[in-house]
């Protein structure tokens, strides 16, 4: 992709405390796109997240932003009784926070939240997740809902 | 994974400065630090002059050594770095300064200040709005401190752990604290009181987080030989490490039976000839109270998930606090949750008043060795084992 200075700059303005940079920057503008995107490696296929410019198992410098299923387990959980402000979320009754690990590969995992209508009884340890989108400050963000093992 | 320590028991901590920590400071990080060298040096009996390695970690919002050199009158220094806080990241590069010759007497000045992210005070303080945190604004962050939450409730999930070993750490510190005059709290806390806390990150209360405060510590380091002719008995840096395991961002750890804890353990058990049977005080981190009982676990006191059923057995009822085989005090100070987010300087600085004799009130009577270990899970797990001399 050639450099575009402005289209770079739109998208840090987007994610800007997220801690975007070169080497993550697809994977915020697949999250523009409700795709959620992780680096996987051309050549011995290993994911890997957060996003480094490098297959820390192989070497290779043939890294793919390539979507993953969003399909997963939480492995995870706390519950934010404070916290920065941000659209949406309520931290009176505690706003939950799940790490999730995808089915792809063991030990890959993603960070964020889970949807206002998940079922108190399904946010626990272990239970099975898949991914949806939600909208935060007008931005598209990828969040966790209940289902079915 | 080297078995060489030629530095065993060549460097020694010959000076302390502390200026007490408080949650209501009104002094600049730099007056901190100045105070806190000043007392560290005079400890030592040396002045400036002899002062020729300067290292000042690299607090948000803190002085880097050339301003430290500068602003205490030093005449010139032959090592001066900025390591990242947390105590031994400092004190090992000030060791290896003396060990190799880098410099004879090395200044570590630790300041920590409070920042607008952790603390309303600081926020509502114009000296200190200026100041940044590269803690990201977003709540759905597993980064830095808030993944101790998280890994607390892996723990908890993986164990059937209840959250009394949790309060048994909080109140052993608050205990250890009465007789603190450094400490930023030192009021008791009891069982019912921990139960009912405010909690902040679940399943993490206000009591399972150490406090932001202001303070500065300090040390003197020098050589064993140059040691015997000041004023303290020296104490001896018998081993220390840091350690990390590669994959070690906060949420893709691969799991709490392989940390960077290991790796410092494993490493100290092969340049140590003390262990957990040789040494009279334990010193482990509690920043978050989960960090606490995995030291013990990964030390070797217990198996993992045993932290529970342990802390009870060696649990003082009378004093409130735990003693391993009623014998080993643990956080003698009152460690981060009530002396103050010192990044572990205090359980250093701690460790070696005890086993110079300097502990006043709080003297473990015939201490000769500590096991002290900074440091959570991630990227800064630490360990030494400090022996008198």
């Amino acid at each position: 992709m050639p450099e575009n200075r402005e289209d770079d700059q739109q998208l840090i303005d987007r994610f800007g405390g997220h801690g975007i940079n070169r080497d993550n920057a697809a994977h915020f503008r697949g999250r523009l796109e409700r795709r959620l995107l992780m680096s996987r490696c051309g050549d011995c296929g290993r994911w890997q997240h957060p996003s480094r410019p490098m297959c820390p198992d192989c070497w290779s410098w043939n890294m793919t932003p390539e979507e993953v299923s969003g399909r997963g387990t939480i492995h995870l959980l706390m519950e934010l009784h404070q916290g920065p402000p941000a659209e949406g979320v309520d931290y009176r009754d505690g706003h939950p926070v799940v790490t999730v690990e995808l089915e792809e590969q063991p030990a890959l995992r993603f960070t964020s939240t889970v949807t206002a209508d998940f079922p108190d009884d399904d946010l626990e340890i272990g239970a099975p997740v898949e991914l949806e989108w939600i909208d935060r400050d007008g931005t598209p963000m990828p969040v966790f809902r209940t289902r079915s093992a | 994974m080297t078995t060489r320590n030629p530095m065993k028991d060549q460097v020694a901590i010959v000076g302390l400065g502390s200026t007490g920590f408080t949650r209501d400071g009104d002094r600049s990080p730099l007056a901190m630090a100045l105070a806190a060298a000043t007392e560290a040096i005079r400890d030592a009996g040396l002045t400036a002059a002899d002062i020729d390695g300067v290292v000042a970690t690299s607090e948000p919002g803190a002085d880097g050594p050339e301003v430290i050199a500068a602003a205490l009158g030093i005449t010139e220094a032959t090592h001066h770095t900025k390591p990242t806080p947390v105590a031994m990241f400092s004190l090992l590069d000030a060791a290896r300064a003396v060990f190799t010759g880098a410099a004879d007497h090395v200044l570590v000045v630790t300041p920590v200040v409070m920042g607008p992210w952790n603390s309303r005070r600081a926020a509502d303080d114009p000296w200190r709005r200026g100041t940044r945190s590269s803690i990201l604004p977003i709540p759905e962050d597993a980064g830095k401190a808030a993944a101790y939450a998280a890994w607390a409730s892996r723990y908890i999930h993986e164990y059937g752990a209840s959250k009394d070993p949790f309060a048994r750490i909080a109140i052993n510190s608050r205990t250890n604290a009465a007789h603190n005059p450094l400490a930023a709290i030192a009021t008791p806390l009891s069982f019912g009181a921990y139960d009912a806390a405010r909690m902040i990150r679940d399943p993490l209360n206000i009591y399972d987080m150490d406090l932001p405060v202001d303070g500065a510590d300090a040390f003197v380091l020098t050589t064993a030989e140059r040691a015997r002719a000041l004023p303290h008995h020296p104490v001896l840096i018998h081993a220390a490490t840091s350690g990390i395991v590669g994959k070690n961002d906060e949420d893709q750890l691969v799991g709490l039976h392989r940390t960077g804890q290991h790796v410092v353990v494993e490493q100290l058990r092969r340049h140590s000839d003390l262990w957990i049977d040789d040494i009279d005080l334990f010193y482990p981190y509690e920043g978050f109270t989960i960090i606490t009982l995995a030291w013990f676990e990964n030390c070797g006191f217990c198996p993992p998930g045993g932290a529970e059923s342990f802390l009870r057995e060696h649990w003082n009822d009378d004093a409130q606090r735990i003693e391993i085989d009623g014998r080993i005090p643990v956080n003698t100070h009152g460690g981060s949750l009530s002396e103050g987010a010192t990044r572990g300087t205090g359980h250093v600085r701690e460790a070696v008043h005890q086993l110079r004799g300097t502990a006043g009130p709080r003297q473990v009577e015939g201490a000769q060795a500590a096991l002290v270990t900074p440091g959570g899970f991630f990227f800064n797990p630490q360990g030494a084992v400090l022996r008198r001399a």
